[in-house]
Formats: C-alpha cells, sequence, structure tokens
C-alpha cells in the first residue's frame, strides 16, 4: 500500500496548481478548471484519510464535494456563458462588475 | 364596556396611516391626485377624534380621574398586556401628572398641524405619515415599558425622517440624514444604558413603575446599584435625551432640521418631539437615579445655561427666520435643564410647565415662519417688510407669537419663566443674572426681526424679488384657524395656567417627596 | 405708616375688578369689530372708528373708580383677594417638608392707589375724547383707527390694572401689559421706519429696567415668601428680613422703575417715543405709564417706614433722589435745544419725573431715619401730589400741542392743495418735508387759537411752578424736603441742588416753548393760516385747564399731606379754609428762615429769572392788528417788551460744543446704538459663526472623516474575482494562524 503521506503530498501539489492557476489566470474557463482541481485535492485527502482510517466519514465527503463541484460548475459555466452574451469576453480583467 | 383608551389612541393613528399608506401607494399617480383630498379629510377626523377623546379624559368624561391627586408613580387608565412572554416585556400604558399634558398636547397639536398645511399640496402620503407621528409620540408618552417605551422612542423617527426628506428644503437630504444619525446615535447610547442598566438589575423587569419602587428601595438606605454605577448609567441616559432635547453642544441638528423641514414637520418637532427628552429625563434618569442628579445637578445647570444664554447669542446673529426660531428653541429648552437642576418642585414643575407652553408656542412660530414662506418664497428676515399693511393677519399672528415667545405676561411662557425665576435664585442665587441677560437678548432679536418684517415698508417699498411681481398675499383661512387656535390656547394657559399646572405640580411634589431630594 | 392704617369695608371693592376687565374685553371687541367693518361708512361716522365703542368703556371704568376712591380717600387701606393664580409646592432648605405656596390675584387700595387710579381713570377717560376729534380728522390713518382703539383701551386695561393689583407679581404683569401696549402704538405708523425703531428702542430699553425688575421680585419672594402687599408690608415680617438683602431687592426693583419712567440712564427711549400719535404721547408717554415707575417706588414707602429697617435702606434712597436729580437737570438742558414742540415736552416729563423720584428719594430717607418720620409724610404727599399735577398738566400739554401740530397739518394741507390749483406765490416751507412740529415753523397762534393757547399756558405755569398754580405747590414741597435731608445728611445737597438748578432751567424752557409757539409773529405762512376748528378736542383741553388751576383748591384740602394716616386725611377737621390758611402760612410764611428763603428763592428763579430769559431771547408781539384774549395779552406785551430792552445775542452759546452735545442728546443715544451695533450684534455674528464652523464643524470634521476611512476601504473591492479569491484565501490563513496561535 502506498504510504498515505506521499497521497498527501500529490494532494499538496494538486491543491497548489489549482491555486496558482485560479490566482493567475484570466480565463474564467480555466480558474473554474483551477478551482476544481483544489476541490479534487481535497477529495483525494479525503479518500486517502478514509482508507487509512478505516472510516467511511471521508468517502460520503467525497461524494458530497464531487456533488457540488458538479452543481457549481453548472452554475458557473451558466455564469460565464450569460457573462459571454454579455460582454463577449470572459477575461476576468475585463470583468469588475462588483466594483460598482 | 372597558375600554383601553390610551392603547387605542396609540394604535389607531397608527393603524390608520399605515391603511392609508397602503391604500394610497396601490394607485397610480392620476388616481392617487383624486385621493388627496378624503386622505387628507380623513386624517383631519382621526387626529380630531383623538383630540375630542384626551379632552373628554381631562374633563373626567371618560374614566372619572382626580387628576390634581395623581402622586408620583401611580398611574391612571394604566393597562397591561403581555407582549414578549419570555423575556419578561409587556404592553403597558398608563398616565400621570407628567406624561397627561403632553399627551394632550399631542392631540391637540396633530388637527392643528393638519389644519394649518391644509392647503399645501403635500400629496396623499403626507397626512398619514403625521397620523403615524402623533401615535408614535403618544406611545412614548403613555408607554410604562421599557421596551416599548423604547420601540416608540426609535418610531417617531421615521415618519420625521421621511417628511424631512420628501417635503423638505434644498438640502432636504442633508438634514434628514443628520437628524437621523444625531437622535439614533444618542438613542443607542440610551439604549446600551438601559441594557446595562437591566442586566445589572436585582430583580429584572422591564416595567418602568417596578424599577421605580425597586430603585427607591434600594436607594431608602444607600445608593441603588453604587454610586458609580449609577452616575455612568445617568450619563448614558441623559445623553440620549440631552441630545434630542437639544442641549448645547449637541444642538446643530435642530436648526438644519427645522430650516429644511416642511412646516407641519416643524410644527411637530419643535412641538412635541423636543418633549421627548425632557420627559424621558423626568421618566428614567431622574425617577430611577436621584443621588446621580444630585451629584450632577450643578452640570445639569451650567450645560442648561449654556444652551439658554448661547442659543439667544446666536439668535441675535441669524438672518434668517426660521433658523432664529429654531435656535430660540434651544434656548428656551435649556430652560427645563435649569428647572431640573434647581431642585425645587417650583423649578421642576417650571419645566414641565415649559414642555407645555413651548408646545404650544412654538407651532405657531414655525408655522409663521412656514407661512412667510409659503407667502413671499423667502426666508431671509428683511426680504419682505411692511407685513403689516400686506399681510395684516400674518404680521398679527407673528407679533403674537414672537410677543409670546419673548414671556409677555398672561401669555403661557411668562407663567414658566416666572416660576424658573423665583425657584433659580433660591438654588443658584446670582448666576439670575444671565437668564436675566437672556431675557433681554430674546426680547433684542425678536424685536430686531419684527422691525424688519413687520413694520417699515409701506407704500414705497417693493415687495421682494421673489415674488416675481405677483401680489403680496395674506395667510389663507385654514393657516388663519390654526393661528387663531394656537392663539387661544397660549392666552388660555397664560390666563389659566393651573389647568395643567396644578397636576404638574402635584407630581413634582410627590416625586421629590419619593425621591427624598431637593432643598438648598 | 403702611402698617398701622386700619383696613375698611367697603362695597364698591368687589365690582373693581371690573375697573379693569371692561377696557379688556373691549380690546378684542373693537379689534373685531373694526376688522369687520373697516371703511364702512357707519363705522367712520358714527363709531367714530371704535372711538364711540372705548369712550363709554372708559366713562364707566371712570365711574366705577370715582365709586371706590370715594370710599378709601383719606381712610385706611382696602383689599380684595379674588383667588389664587398659581399655587406650588416649596421645598424647604433642610429638604425635609414641602410646603404649599401662592400667587395670588386680588385688588389692593391705599392712599397711593387712590391718587393713580384717580389720575389714571380720569386722563384715559379725557384723552379717549380727545383721541376722538385727533385720529379721526386725520388723513394719514386710512381706516387703521380701530387698531388705535383696541390698543388704548388694552393699554388703560393695563394701567388701572398695574394701580389696583394686590402684589407686586400683578403690577409686574400689567405693567409688562402696558409696555407692550405702549410698543404697539409707537409703532402705530408702522410704515415709517423711524416709528418702527422708536418702538424697538422703546421695548427694548424698559425690557432691560424690567429684567431687574424681575430679579427684584423674586429677591423679594424668596425674603418674604409672597409678593402681596397685604403679607410684605407687614412689620413683623419685615422685622424678620435681612436689611441687606432687602435693600438689594428694592434696588434691581428701582432699576425697572428707572427704565420705565425714562430716568437716567435707561432715559433714551422718551423722546423717540413721540413717533406715536400724540394722543398715546399724552396718555402713555406723558401722564400715566411713566408714571408707573414712580408708583412702584411710592409701593415700597412700607419698607422704609418700617422701624426694622431704621436707617438700613438710606444707601438706596439716596441713589434714588441722585438719579432723579441727574435725570431733572440732564433732561432740562436738553430741553433747552430741542425745536421739536413734542420732544420738549418728552424732555420736560423726564425731567418733571426725576423731580418725582428726589421727591420720593427725600421721602423715603425721612421714613428712613429715626427721629425723621414725621416729615417722611409731607414730603411723600408732596411727591405724589406733582405726579397729579403733573400728570394733568403735561397730558393737556400734549393735548394742547397735539391740536397744534393737528391744526398745522390741516392748515399745510389746505394750503398745499390750494396751490396745487391756484399759481399764488409758493413758499419754501411748501414741501412734502414740512415739519408740523417744528417749533420753527410756529410763532403767533395764540390769537388763532385761543383754547389751545390757553391750555398750554396754564400748563406750563404749573410745569413751571408760577405761584399759586398747579404744580407750584408739590414742587415747593419736593425741593423744601430735599434741602431738608441735605441739612441732616450732607451727600443729599447732590439732588438737592439739582432741583434746585431745574427749577430754573423749567422756567426757561417751559417760557422758551410757549413763546416760539404762541407769541411773535408768524414764521411760516403755514402758521398764518391756522384755525381751531376740530371738535372733540377743547373739551378735555379746558376741563384740564380748570383743574391744573383749581390745584390751590387741592392744596387747601391737604394733599400735600397725601397719606392714609388719618391726622391728615383729606377734608381734615381743618376743613377747606383752614386747611387753605395753613397751606399758605407754611409755604409763603415759613417760622424756619431757612425754608422761607428757599421758597422765594425758588419762586425767584423759577417764575422771573427762567421766563425772564426765555422772554429776553424768544418774546415778541404778535401780528400787526391781532389780539389774543385778555389773559394773554399782557404776557405777550411784557415778553416783546422784555425782548426789545433786554434782548442780546445768544449765538455764541449757540453755536458752542455744549449746545451741539445737547442737541446730540449728551451722545447717549449715539452710543448706545454703537454698543448694540458693533458689540452686540458683532459678537452675535461671530457666535453665529462660531456655531455653525466650530461647534457644528466638530461634529461635521467626524463625520467627513469616517466618511473618508470608508474611502480608502472601499479600494479594496477591485471588482476583479481573483482579488476576492486572493482575500479569502488570505482570510482563511488569518484565521488558521489565530487558531494555531490561540490552542
Amino acid at each position: 500500500m502506498i504510504d498515505p503521506a506521499w497521497v498527501s503530498v500529490l494532494s499538496a501539489i494538486l491543491f497548489i496548481i489549482g491555486v496558482w492557476g485560479a490566482f493567475t489566470r484570466k480565463n474564467a474557463i480555466i480558474v473554474l478548471m483551477c478551482l476544481e482541481l483544489i476541490l479534487n485535492a481535497a477529495n483525494l485527502q479525503f479518500v486517502a484519510a478514509a482508507i487509512q482510517h478505516g472510516d467511511a466519514t471521508g468517502w460520503v465527503y467525497a461524494i458530497f464535494a464531487i456533488a457540488i463541484a458538479a452543481s457549481e460548475v453548472a452554475i458557473g459555466l451558466a455564469i460565464f456563458l450569460a457573462m459571454y452574451g454579455q460582454h463577449e469576453t470572459i477575461s476576468l480583467d475585463d470583468v469588475n462588475l462588483l466594483k460598482h | 364596556m372597558n375600554i383601553d383608551y390610551l392603547s387605542l389612541m396609540v394604535i389607531l393613528p397608527i393603524l390608520a396611516s399605515i391603511f392609508l399608506l397602503i391604500l394610497t401607494s396601490r394607485l397610480n399617480p392620476a388616481a392617487r391626485a383624486k385621493f388627496d383630498a378624503p386622505v387628507r379629510m380623513a386624517s383631519l377626523i382621526i387626529s380630531l377624534a383623538m383630540f375630542v377623546l384626551a379632552t373628554l379624559m381631562f374633563l373626567g368624561q371618560i374614566g372619572d380621574v382626580g387628576w390634581n391627586d395623581i402622586a408620583f408613580n401611580n398611574f391612571e387608565f394604566q393597562e397591561s398586556y403581555v407582549w414578549i412572554e419570555q423575556l419578561g416585556i409587556t404592553w403597558t400604558v398608563g398616565v400621570d401628572g407628567l406624561s397627561f399634558p403632553m399627551v394632550w398636547l399631542t392631540t391637540l397639536l396633530m388637527p392643528i398641524t393638519i389644519i394649518a398645511t391644509w392647503n399645501e399640496k403635500a400629496g396623499a402620503t403626507y397626512f398619514p405619515l403625521m397620523l403615524m407621528l402623533g401615535g408614535a409620540l403618544i406611545g412614548v408618552f403613555v408607554a410604562l415599558d421599557m421596551f416599548m417605551f423604547y420601540v416608540f422612542w426609535e418610531l417617531t423617527l421615521i415618519p420625521m425622517f421621511f417628511m424631512i426628506l420628501k417635503w423638505g428644503g434644498k438640502d432636504r437630504k442633508y438634514a434628514a440624514q443628520k437628524f437621523f444619525i444625531y437622535t439614533f446615535t444618542a438613542s443607542v447610547i440610551m439604549l446600551l444604558g438601559l441594557l446595562t442598566m437591566y442586566f445589572l438589575m436585582d430583580t429584572q423587569t422591564f416595567s418602568m413603575q417596578e424599577m421605580v419602587v425597586q430603585a427607591s428601595g434600594a436607594n431608602g438606605n444607600g445608593v441603588w446599584l453604587g454610586l458609580e454605577v449609577q452616575k455612568v448609567l445617568f450619563i448614558m441616559l441623559m445623553l440620549g435625551f440631552l441630545v434630542k432635547l437639544p442641549a448645547a453642544p449637541f444642538h446643530t441638528w435642530l436648526p438644519d432640521a427645522h430650516v429644511q423641514a416642511p412646516t407641519g414637520g416643524s410644527m411637530m418637532l419643535a412641538g412635541v418631539m423636543l418633549k421627548m427628552g425632557a420627559y424621558g429625563m423626568f421618566r428614567l434618569p431622574i425617577s430611577l437615579f436621584p443621588h446621580a442628579l444630585e451629584e450632577f445637578r450643578f452640570i445639569i445647570m451650567i450645560i442648561g445655561l449654556i444652551s439658554l444664554v448661547w442659543g439667544a447669542i446666536v439668535c441675535l446673529g441669524q438672518t434668517n427666520l426660521k433658523k432664529m426660531v429654531a435656535y430660540s428653541s434651544v434656548s428656551h429648552m435649556g430652560v427645563i435643564l435649569l428647572g431640573i437642576a434647581s431642585m425645587q418642585p417650583l423649578g421642576w414643575a417650571a419645566a414641565l410647565f415649559m414642555m407645555f407652553a413651548h408646545g404650544i408656542i412654538s407651532p405657531m412660530l414655525f408655522a409663521v415662519c412656514g407661512a412667510f414662506k409659503h407667502h413671499y418664497h423667502s426666508m431671509e428676515i428683511g426680504a419682505m417688510r411692511g407685513m403689516a399693511k400686506h399681510s395684516p393677519w400674518l404680521a398679527t399672528s407673528m407679533m403674537f407669537g414672537w410677543m409670546a415667545s419673548l414671556g409677555l405676561p398672561l401669555l403661557a411662557g411668562f407663567v414658566a419663566e416666572l416660576m424658573l425665576m423665583v425657584a433659580y435664585w433660591y438654588a443658584y442665587g446670582w448666576w439670575i443674572l444671565l437668564p436675566g441677560l437672556v431675557l433681554a437678548i430674546t426680547a433684542a432679536y425678536y424685536l430686531w426681526s419684527m422691525q424688519r418684517t413687520i413694520f417699515e415698508g409701506g407704500e414705497a417699498t417693493q415687495p421682494p424679488e421673489s415674488l416675481h411681481g405677483e401680489p403680496v398675499p395674506d395667510i389663507d383661512n385654514s393657516e388663519k384657524i390654526a393661528m387663531l387656535l394656537l392663539a387661544a390656547f397660549t392666552i388660555l394657559f397664560g390666563i389659566m395656567p393651573w389647568i395643567f399646572l396644578d397636576m404638574m405640580d402635584m407630581w413634582t411634589r410627590s416625586a421629590m417627596a419619593f425621591l427624598g431630594v431637593g432643598g438648598a | 405708616m403702611g402698617g398701622t392704617s386700619e383696613t375698611i369695608s367697603s362695597t364698591f371693592i368687589e365690582y373693581a375688578i371690573f375697573i379693569v376687565l371692561l377696557p379688556m374685553l373691549a380690546f378684542p371687541i373693537i379689534l373685531f369689530l373694526g376688522h369687520i367693518f373697516n371703511g364702512n361708512q357707519t363705522w367712520v361716522k358714527s363709531a367714530k372708528e371704535g372711538g364711540l365703542i372705548a369712550l363709554p368703556i372708559m366713562v364707566a371704568s371712570f365711574v366705577l373708580s370715582m365709586l371706590l376712591i370715594s370710599e378709601f380717600i383719606g381712610k385706611g387701606t382696602g383689599a380684595h383677594h379674588i383667588g389664587d393664580w398659581l399655587s406650588f409646592g416649596w421645598m424647604s432648605a433642610d429638604g425635609m417638608t414641602i410646603n404649599e405656596k401662592v400667587f395670588g390675584v386680588g385688588i389692593y387700595i391705599d392712599h397711593v392707589t387712590v391718587m393713580l387710579l384717580f389720575v389714571a381713570s380720569f386722563l384715559c377717560m379725557l384723552i379717549n375724547i380727545f383721541s376722538i376729534g385727533y385720529m379721526n380728522t386725520d388723513p394719514v390713518n386710512d381706516n387703521r383707527n380701530h387698531r388705535f382703539y383696541a390698543e388704548f383701551v388694552l393699554f388703560c386695561s393695563g394701567m388701572l390694572g398695574m394701580v389696583l393689583a394686590d402684589s407686586f407679581l400683578w403690577l409686574f404683569i400689567f405693567w409688562e401689559l402696558m409696555g407692550l401696549c405702549s410698543y404697539l402704538l409707537i409703532g402705530f405708523y408702522y410704515e415709517k421706519p423711524s416709528a418702527a425703531y422708536a418702538a424697538k428702542k422703546a421695548f427694548l430699553t424698559t425690557r432691560v429696567g424690567d429684567v431687574f425688575l424681575v430679579i427684584g421680585l423674586v429677591m423679594l419672594w424668596n425674603l418674604f415668601d409672597s409678593l402681596d402687599y397685604a403679607v410684605v408690608f407687614n412689620e413683623d415680617l419685615i422685622a424678620q428680613v435681612d436689611p441687606g438683602q432687602l435693600q438689594l431687592a428694592l434696588g434691581m426693583m428701582f432699576i425697572g422703575a428707572v427704565g420705565k419712567s425714562a430716568q437716567f440712564p435707561l432715559h433714551v427711549w422718551l423722546p423717540d417715543a413721540m413717533e406715536g400719535p400724540t394722543p398715546v404721547s399724552a396718555l402713555i408717554h406723558a401722564a400715566t405709564m411713566v408714571n408707573a415707575g414712580l408708583y412702584l417706588v411710592a409701593r415700597m414707602f412700607p419698607f422704609f417706614g418700617a422701624p426694622s429697617m431704621a436707617g438700613e435702606l438710606v444707601d438706596l434712597a439716596f441713589i434714588i433722589a441722585a438719579i432723579g436729580g441727574i435725570t431733572a437737570v440732564m433732561a432740562a438742558a436738553i430741553a433747552f435745544v430741542q425745536d421739536d414742540l413734542k420732544k420738549v415736552l418728552a424732555y420736560s416729563t423726564m425731567s418733571q419725573l426725576a423731580y418725582i423720584f428726589t421727591g420720593l428719594g427725600a421721602a423715603l430717607w425721612l421714613a428712613n431715619t429715626p427721629g425723621m418720620e414725621k416729615y417722611a409724610i409731607v414730603a411723600f404727599g408732596a411727591a405724589l401730589f406733582h405726579l397729579f399735577n403733573h400728570a394733568m398738566a403735561k397730558g393737556m400739554l400734549f393735548m394742547a400741542s397735539g391740536s397744534v401740530i393737528h391744526e398745522m397739518h390741516h392748515a399745510h394741507h389746505d394750503l398745499h392743495h390750494h396751490d396745487d390749483h391756484g399759481d399764488d406765490h409758493h413758499d419754501d416751507h411748501h414741501d412734502d418735508h414740512f415739519d408740523a412740529q417744528s417749533m420753527e415753523n410756529m410763532g403767533g397762534l395764540a390769537s388763532k387759537m385761543p383754547i389751545t393757547a390757553t391750555a398750554m399756558l396754564v400748563g406750563s405755569a404749573s410745569i413751571m411752578g408760577l405761584p399759586l398754580i398747579g404744580g407750584f405747590w408739590s414742587k415747593e414741597g419736593i425741593i423744601a424736603n430735599a434741602w431738608r435731608v441735605a441739612r441732616e445728611e450732607p451727600l443729599f445737597l447732590f439732588p438737592a441742588f439739582c432741583v434746585l438748578l431745574g427749577a430754573a432751567m423749567t422756567g426757561f424752557y417751559m417760557s422758551r416753548m410757549w413763546l416760539k409757539t404762541f407769541a411773535g409773529k408768524p414764521k411760516t405762512e403755514v402758521a398764518a393760516n391756522v384755525h381751531e376748528n376740530t371738535p372733540w378736542i377743547p373739551i378735555p383741553l379746558v376741563t384740564l385747564t380748570f383743574v391744573s388751576l383749581s390745584s390751590v383748591i387741592l392744596a387747601g384740602m391737604m394733599f400735600t399731606h397725601w397719606s392714609s394716616d388719618s391726622s391728615y386725611a383729606f377734608f381734615s377737621e381743618k376743613g377747606l379754609i383752614d386747611g387753605l390758611i395753613y397751606e399758605f402760612e407754611h409755604i409763603f410764611l415759613n417760622s424756619d428762615a431757612f425754608f422761607f428763603v428757599l421758597t422765594y428763592f425758588v419762586i425767584f428763579i423759577g417764575a422771573i429769572v427762567g421766563p425772564g430769559l426765555a422772554m429776553a431771547l424768544y418774546g415778541g408781539s404778535l401780528k400787526d392788528g391781532e389780539k389774543s384774549k385778555p389773559w394773554m395779552q399782557p404776557i405777550i406785551n411784557l415778553s416783546s417788551r422784555v425782548n426789545a430792552k433786554r434782548g442780546f445775542d445768544n449765538s455764541a452759546w449757540a453755536n458752542s460744543g455744549l449746545s451741539d452735545a445737547l442737541k446730540e442728546r449728551l451722545y447717549f443715544d449715539k452710543w448706545y446704538d454703537a454698543a448694540m451695533l458693533k458689540l452686540v450684534a458683532g459678537f452675535a455674528n461671530i457666535s453665529a459663526a462660531f456655531d455653525k464652523n466650530v461647534v457644528d464643524g466638530t461634529i461635521k470634521t467626524i463625520e467627513s472623516t469616517s466618511q473618508k476611512l470608508s474611502t480608502q476601504v472601499r479600494r479594496l473591492t477591485t471588482g476583479s474575482a481573483r482579488d476576492y479569491i486572493m482575500m479569502a484565501a488570505l482570510g482563511v490563513l488569518v484565521i488558521y494562524l489565530m487558531l494555531e496561535v490561540m490552542i
């Protein structure tokens, strides 16, 4: 069996890639994908911990998180579509309506 | 049948106003314009009904009350209902010698204000707001539950805020905000004080009556809650009331609010809303913390003196008629603080009567200012001269109001001033020269403004440019009726002050005996 | 003295309240009717715009007053308590008990009341008659006379109420009511800026005095726990009072009297008050309201007379006399140079009131000094008698001056009207700025206005104190008593010299006024065309002329010993003839050499030196071919002879700095105005700015600072989603770190 530590390292790497991507990329869809990466990093950790401790709670959390992530993607893509329809761009630098 | 008249007087106008507001808001503008007159009439009828009710209560036709025998902490027409059971909050109403004159005054001023602004073309929402204001004010005066008191205290702000905001002058936004922020900040401090007091009490209660009993029991042999705590709470509560009064240096919201407010708003604001501050002082800090009052009496006196003198001097430097009158209110409210600080039943009664007298006189002053603005489109002293010729009714009303305000004998204001001077000399001796000086200054600014408005002019003077060549009008009939009514009551209470003074006197006497304060 | 007289029963005292109430109720009625019928011909002709409604009311008040007076004259005091006005709790000094105190209301009558009541009700009635003649033929008054009559009756109510009141409180209340009416009536011609200014000045100046009066009353209340005469005049109660405190309280009240009676230094309002219609000047500013201050001081007499106060209040007595002395000379000096007929009379009023103050001061001193009490009654009586004589004479003089001015106006109006159509030669004076009040435009009216001239002559003689006429009796008494005190107390030499000097000055300026108006040739064409033809006016003039002339009989009735003490009662056992003999002996053949000389000296300077100088300067015969009545012709002839023989050039004096200063009224008005304008108004403006910028500014600064802060905070919201994510991440980090640190 793989040492849980390595799973945690993989999860950390995924998390960092996700955060880095969310902070730096302009394209909204890529930001959304990076957010998914962050969530998946967390899922990985949940599952790994569940296996190690022999407790099903981690599986349950992971399934919840996947479900939420799916709906989030759906909403996010819908927003981006609407945004594209309105502004003809999905670059986050060009959209700062929240300020107003 | 046992009807709870006081609750009726609180709830009826508020419900009526909500009903009228909802009714008119559902209509489109064209249909709403048709509703203007009926809504106005409905408001007048409701307010008149309340006046009749209050008068019948006073005359003993409703309930058989010996008004002049109500001792301190005893209430008539007392009714109590559970409101929020878990917290011990009740809906308790009742009146005594302190609050009944104020209730009556509110019911008197509501119809008069509506009559005075009858032709203002204010639209269908103005008069319901006036009703709501009146109901909330009565709620403040009859509430015997601390929570209820606070709720109505804040409720008065809402209609007044919208009145200033919607029907005010050029800077109405600023004035409305300032009015709201000042009074709201102050009442938040007051609320903190009230809550602190609630949590420190031995037996926690929201009932003011029980609080007074509890406090006096502890004050009898020691100091309730300890002197330091009493002092802090006293300051917190007084702060809320001082801003409302208003006393210097928290008075600057008043001129702005008055100048921008519509005539009816000014009349109610000066007539009753300012008195809420003084009423609150008597009802809570003074009734609960007599020891702190003794400690702070000199400071209260100084604050009162500053308001009195400062307000009068600033009046002298005003060129805006309404601002001058507003500052004169500040000056007159200082008298109330002096009365409290004199620690004599007479001085307290003077303060109470000042509240009442100023409540009749100042609406007249603001009605005059409003009519002046209405007819001459200007508020500047000197914009219109020779009013005696062009607008004799307005000139007469103005002179009457001004004279009443400067304390002419046989008019209501004089009684309060005389009583105050007697008590004040006894308590503070030669400090009396300052109030004396103010008597002269008050005469100076009023006469100065009359010289430049009522007098002079004549044939040679042109009407003010702001009229754009229209003929100079006099006040219309509804304004005449309002002025005549106010003048009649000013004379009535100047010649027969005992109508309400006796019950006030009974209250102050029994209060002082009950609280064990006073004397040299 | 006050406490010793007995209380007598009376039937009319219960109706006395109507003396006050009738005119007070007439006020709204006249105002209301006038408002409705304004301009209606019946109203103007039959009701005289309210004049004929006011008249019966004033007659009724007068009749009621006379009935009341008839019961009390020369007898004791009477009081009728109507009820409590205010009752209130009063905490004792130890804070243990609360007592009930009251301000009562009622009627109080004694010898002082009787004197003032007669003067007030009589003159109110006569001047009402005069007004109907004067006001209703004045074209300037277009439809506002009902206002005049309404305010007139309200004033009468105030005056009568003040006199009848049974406490200092109600005295003050009616006192203020009079002040209001005075204000309204001075400002009757509201469109004139000078009238508006004068009204304001009068109210404010008296208000300054009133403030002190209130403070004095409050102090007095705190000493006695009451302001009722019946209580405060009680000698047992006075004995328990600290004399120093009492003197302060009375002194404060005296300042109020100074303001109301136009004495130095609060005298500036009276001459300006002549802006009001002449009947108002006659009634309010000469005969009644200005006497209120004297009445107040006279009311203080029992305090001075109380045995326990003996010698304690002499300082105040001296101050009262000294203020009187200063004003007597100052006002007389200013009257020297006035050309306005009414202004001369105004300053004369001031000067004569000052005489009475000096007389009262002397009386109070005598009452307060052990061993001198027996003279106090004489001095007090002389002062009150002078009040009576002066009110009658001055009321008459003002009405006569009103008659002159009125006819001058009419003559000017007629001439002017005539000029518009004809091609007659134009006189330089016929412009719109013709001053009908200036004596420079009059002259030689004695032949054209015989009744007026006679009234003016008798009135002037009474004021000057020509032997046997009017004020002679009382003025002698005042001067003699001032000197009686001065012989005991050197400080009193000052007021005593002042009144002596004043006697000579009075002789001069009153003669000057009469001669400039009635003697000599007409100075303008208007004056040459004056006729006496207005109805109603002669009635009061003739009446008052006889009253002034009959003063000798009043003296015989022991008016100079006016007091409640029955041994000096009106129509005392002596009877009229014996009384007359007593008075004549007393004045002309005084056994005390000092007073013997003094009497003749006063007669010499007042009746010979003063008028003689005036004749030398201003005398002159009438226009050729005109003759006045036989009782005036010798005087005019004499004046013209003196003028021809002894006339001298006074231009050096007239151009001197002193004369300029007097014309400028000794700069008091200027200084007061400057003080008001520069100091008070300046300070007020600074205060207003301070309130706006500093007091309100502080709050505004707090507000704007917090607003700026929030703007800074708002910059964090960039609107970029990335930044929000970043912040969320940072927030998580911070929370994590905090948990780490805390746990």
